[in-house]
């Protein structure tokens, strides 16, 4: 058998199929005034889901254009970058966060040193008082650096 | 019987509305002419802001509704500048209007296109004001069980008109309806799936759902797009922006045609605009290619799929405002705003709040004018918004997504959810699935499981009760019928010329 990515898709669907219905069978119902209750729906989903992921398994369709190393790499990086500036967007406020990931952004997306360090600038600060003086939105000003806000 | 719509016309044009119903027409256009962020993304985008600014309900669906029709017509913009579509709706406008472009007619095919818009858009407008009434006076028939019955219905014609994939297009659905389930259960108060965390009680919030899946995932897509290097990115120039009267008359009774096949297609739940295009391009190919020109820089070939995706577009309205199941991925997010103001769309919206089922309706219209009054001089200004590079798009996208999902609880735990589900969004369309059935599943999700529970706790625990109705028969034959015809009748129809032979 030829190894497809919709195979591998089907038996991990199958998995999550199986996952959500155990989940489902377990769930302690303390009391119920209909017939249905929580449990039957989820598990029935559970069928369906496992039975077309069979399918999949056997007749997998064509394999997509996957990404090769290097590109693999800068997807990742773009991933880390917003992994980063999740973790720091209430600690270092949306300025600075911003104005990081701006810059990293646009660097991963092959803008000059130049080019990405105007569009950090003029995006982090556009973006703030725009929301926060245009619409009204309050967003996190840090709580590592003195509040300059 | 019109009522609604003078109301709803005393509602668009309060200045606020009309500000909002241009803004929205504004930068819906400029949302679809960016390639990769489509109507889904526009709404995404903006849904957030809409809810925090504190705007009424009819006034935010009317911002949404702009953007959504203004993002089919901006969809064009790249399909023919840069034979890339800026939307899944605009697929087929690449066909013949890049080839005109290439021969130096950019401008009339931008002109053709917007007029060509205009009229598919005018009549699904007129279809919708004209059928959504009187749907409403059936749907209120509806029970539960003819509810449970037409969403089994939408998820069928979904499986088969969407996509070439039907097994990937139900998993989807399938996935979108188990995220619908996260959270407490409104019958029982049991927990489901949320593993103790407390930020997943609620579910999985909607904004986050969809600014993950569409917008991050969308991001990540980007990056491959840059990597490659298409060959023409060149954008031609656009000459003349005017179309001539001539060339629109040639195409009248093919946009009139088409305006009506994406109408139709439209209000059939759970297809869009993509599917509109393609069904009419088809159709016109075959009615009126007499010299094989089609796919060569036919004018009809242009104006055929921008008549079909712009009017599918207002006639998934149709089952959105009278029964509440969405006609189309873009509808199921504009429910979905709509549920975060505690309004369910149904059958009850027309009596209950006219002023929102009127005045998007009016707004429809006045959005409508609106964009062809934009599109036709400004074309050539929306077309420089195709030069904004990457590197400069992708953090913008990334800014509104953050600030946007972070402002819905001021809480991380949600910024930390859409990655996760950015990444599944990714995976999912990297291995050829379509997110529409994901988002139409997670919204439809609760509502049929609500549905389904009610029709059995009125029966008692029996299933007959599903297929009792004549109504609910008639769905679930349909839906049958969807789902065998297709396979079926390419095999009755070989034995037959067999037989013949």
């Amino acid at each position: 058998m030829k190894l497809a990515a919709d195979r591998i898709l089907g038996l991990a669907l199958i998995g999550l199929a199986a996952f959500a219905a155990a989940q489902a069978a377990n769930l302690q119902i303390p009391f119920s005034y209909e017939p249905v209750g929580p449990k039957a729906f989820p598990i029935v989903l559970s069928v369906v889901l496992a039975a077309l992921s069979l399918v999949l398994v056997f007749r997998p369709g064509e394999n997509g254009h996957w990404p090769d190393k290097a590109l693999a790499l800068k997807l990742l990086a773009v991933l880390g970058v917003l992994l980063v500036y999740a973790l720091l967007f209430t600690r270092l406020g949306f300025i600075v966060t911003t104005f990081f990931a701006v810059l990293a952004l646009a660097r991963l997306f092959e803008a000059t040193w130049l080019k990405a360090l105007i569009a950090a600038v003029l995006m982090s600060l556009g973006s703030f008082y725009l929301f926060t003086q245009g619409l009204g939105i309050s967003l996190p000003g840090g709580y590592w650096l003195p509040d300059f806000t | 019987m019109f009522d609604f719509l003078i109301d709803g016309f005393g509602v668009a044009l309060s200045p606020l509305n009309l500000g909002l119903a241009f803004l929205g027409a504004m930068l819906g256009t400029l949302f679809g002419a960016l390639p990769g962020i489509g109507p889904i993304n526009g709404i995404a985008i903006l849904m957030p802001l809409a809810y925090t600014l504190g705007l009424p309900a009819e006034s935010a669906l009317i911002l949404l509704a702009g953007v959504y029709t203004g993002a089919e017509y901006g969809g064009r913009m790249s399909s023919i500048l840069l034979n890339v579509p800026g939307d899944a709706g605009a697929v087929m406008t690449t066909l013949d209007g890049h080839p005109l472009a290439k021969k130096g007619l950019a401008g009339p095919a931008l002109g053709l296109s917007a007029v060509s818009s205009f009229v598919g858009a005018t009549i699904a407008i007129i279809g919708l004001t004209l059928f959504a009434p009187l749907l409403a006076q059936v749907a209120v028939m509806f029970g539960p069980a003819e509810f449970f019955a037409l969403m089994i219905f939408a998820f069928a014609s979904m499986a088969v008109m969407m996509g070439k994939d039907p097994i990937k297009t139900a998993i989807g659905a399938v996935l979108g309806v188990m995220i619908a389930m996260v959270g407490v259960d409104s019958g029982t108060g049991v927990l489901r799936y949320t593993f103790g965390m407390a930020e997943l009680y609620d579910g999985i919030d909607f904004v986050v759902m969809i600014i993950g899946l569409f917008a991050i995932s969308e991001i990540l897509l980007m990056l491959e797009h840059a990597n490659r290097q298409d060959a023409g990115d060149e954008m031609p120039p656009l000459g003349r922006v005017m179309v001539s009267l001539k060339e629109v008359l040639y195409c009248k009774w093919t946009m009139l045609r088409c305006g009506l096949i994406g109408f139709i297609v439209g209000v059939l739940p759970g297809t869009g605009a993509s599917v509109a295009g393609a069904v009419s391009y088809t159709t016109e190919k075959r009615l009126s290619d007499k010299e094989g020109t089609f796919g060569t820089g036919n004018m009809r070939g242009l104006a055929a799929p921008e008549a079909a995706n712009n009017a599918a577009a207002a006639g998934s309205f149709v089952p959105m405002l009278t029964l509440g199941i969405p006609g189309s991925g873009t509808t199921a997010v504009l429910l979905g705003a709509l549920m975060l103001y505690n309004i369910t769309p149904g059958p009850m919206m027309f009596s209950e709040r006219p002023e929102v089922a009127g005045g998007l309706i009016a707004s429809l219209y006045i959005g409508n004018v609106v964009l062809l009054a934009l599109n036709l001089p400004l074309a050539g200004l929306f077309a420089k918004v195709l030069t904004i590079p990457r590197w400069v798009l992708v953090p913008g996208i990334a800014i509104l997504a953050f600030a946007g999902v972070y402002q819905l609880h001021s809480d991380l735990m949600a910024i930390y959810l859409m990655l996760i589900i950015g990444v599944f969004g990714y995976l999912l369309r990297k291995l050829g699935f379509s997110l529409a059935p994901v988002i139409l599943g997670y919204v439809l999700g609760g509502l049929m499981e609500d549905n389904l529970r009610r029709a059995l706790s009125i029966s008692g625990g029996d299933v007959g009760i599903l297929w009792q109705s004549g109504i609910s028969l008639g769905l679930w034959i349909a839906a049958v019928l969807l789902l065998v015809l297709p396979w079926l009748l390419p095999k009755l129809l070989t034995r037959k010329s067999l037989d013949g032979a």
